[in-house]
């Protein structure tokens, strides 16, 4: 189909080496339905100005680099359309973050959220099961115990929740949506023995307990994998855990 | 990295989530019969007189039906009320929180505490 409209995208330009403060500018991009964010962005960088800074790379909504804010919504770039905004869009780069250059924020505080709460299988009799005598088994899961945690276990790392959250815009200690979730599915997984080592961080006031349960982070999640459901079943795990802390010494 | 503390939050969290249930359920539930279906002449006239109530609430069954209101309809709902006005104030950026979170629950405390020694009067 031959592209003739053209729609108006307002992009946040912003380079801290050499910009005083953020400015906007307009781009005229020509759009038909199959028309992403992220072609109209690639579009720019590649026939209107080089200069134009932002993250990609798989396209398809897996890797999660595309994440931009699309008229002050978190949105993926790959998966959000030109044909679902009526006016001019307006581009910035995710809330609640640092800017590094135009649309590309600096993701350094949420994956150091990520590997606080060890998001991998923690298996205590680990060294036991490789040493020569016992040849290490598979971990069985059935169907059943795979459907506990198969929900929250899609995760992207893409950061919307993180610039849907309040919470964490207030308070960047907060842990966050994705890592939560990810703590929750760790938990949930019966080949998994480190809930006793991730319980700790969730029980502090930036753990679970930051969260307030706005639930913007399950609207924005391309996943759809509800992470506010996943830090709300956190907090009843917390507060087990507090009652059986109130009985050991 | 260093272990946070434990937070005390989920005591009041377990007040706010009981103070929820009864919100949603019992609160609905007495104003519907006191301040709908009365008011409107679909209950019998005496069904709700002062001294049929009070037998309910603080003499039959040792008086534990007033117990169980004045909770779920006084000091539940005031503990989930604090507890939102107290994250709220967080939220507005009004309060840095232990201030805020000691007149919040403080004031839960103390009207509870009024509710509870009301119903015990009320037995004597």
């Amino acid at each position: 189909m031959e592209k003739t409209v053209e729609k108006t995208l307002v992009i946040q330009r912003y380079n801290p080496e050499q910009d005083q403060r953020p400015s906007q500018q307009r781009y005229q991009v020509p759009f038909d339905n199959s028309t992403s964010v992220l072609d109209a962005l690639l579009y720019i960088q590649q026939s209107l100005d080089p200069s134009l800074a932002f993250r990609w790379s798989c396209r398809m909504a897996i890797c999660g680099s595309c994440s931009v804010m699309v008229n002050g919504i978190p949105k993926l770039g790959c998966k959000t359309f030109l044909r679902e905004y009526s006016g001019d869009l307006l581009l910035e780069p995710l809330a609640h973050f640092a800017t590094e250059k135009d649309l590309v924020s600096d993701m350094t505080l949420f994956l150091q959220h990520l590997q606080a709460v060890k998001p991998y299988l923690i298996r205590q009799e680990q060294s036991a099961a490789t040493t020569p005598a016992t040849k290490p088994q598979p971990h069985k899961q059935t169907p059943k115990q795979l459907a506990k945690y198969r929900k929250f276990s899609s995760c992207i790392n893409c950061g919307l929740c993180y610039a849907a959250c309040p919470q964490f815009g207030l308070n960047p200690e907060f842990l966050g949506p994705a890592a939560l979730t990810l703590a929750q599915r760790y938990n949930l997984d019966n080949r998994d023995q480190g809930k006793a080592e991730r319980m700790p961080q969730l029980n502090g006031k930036n753990g679970v307990w930051g969260c307030t349960f706005v639930g913007f982070c399950s609207d924005v999640c391309p996943k759809h994998l509800d992470p506010a459901a996943a830090v709300n079943q956190g907090k009843v795990a917390s507060a087990t855990d507090f009652v059986i802390g109130l009985f050991k010494p | 990295m260093n272990q946070p503390k434990r937070s005390d939050e989920p005591i009041w969290w377990a007040l706010f989530s009981a103070g929820g249930v009864c919100f949603a359920v019992v609160i609905p539930g007495l104003l519907l019969t006191i301040a709908l279906l009365y008011p409107l002449g679909v209950l019998p006239e005496n069904a709700l007189n002062y001294q049929q109530v009070q037998q309910w609430l603080l003499q039959d069954w040792w008086g534990l039906a007033g117990l169980a209101l004045a909770g779920a309809a006084i000091c539940l709902p005031l503990f989930h009320a604090m507890h939102r006005i107290h994250h709220g104030l967080h939220d507005l950026k009004l309060s840095s929180g232990l201030l805020g979170k000691i007149l919040c629950y403080s004031s839960a405390s103390l009207f509870s505490a009024l509710a509870l020694y009301f119903w015990w009067q009320g037995l004597g």
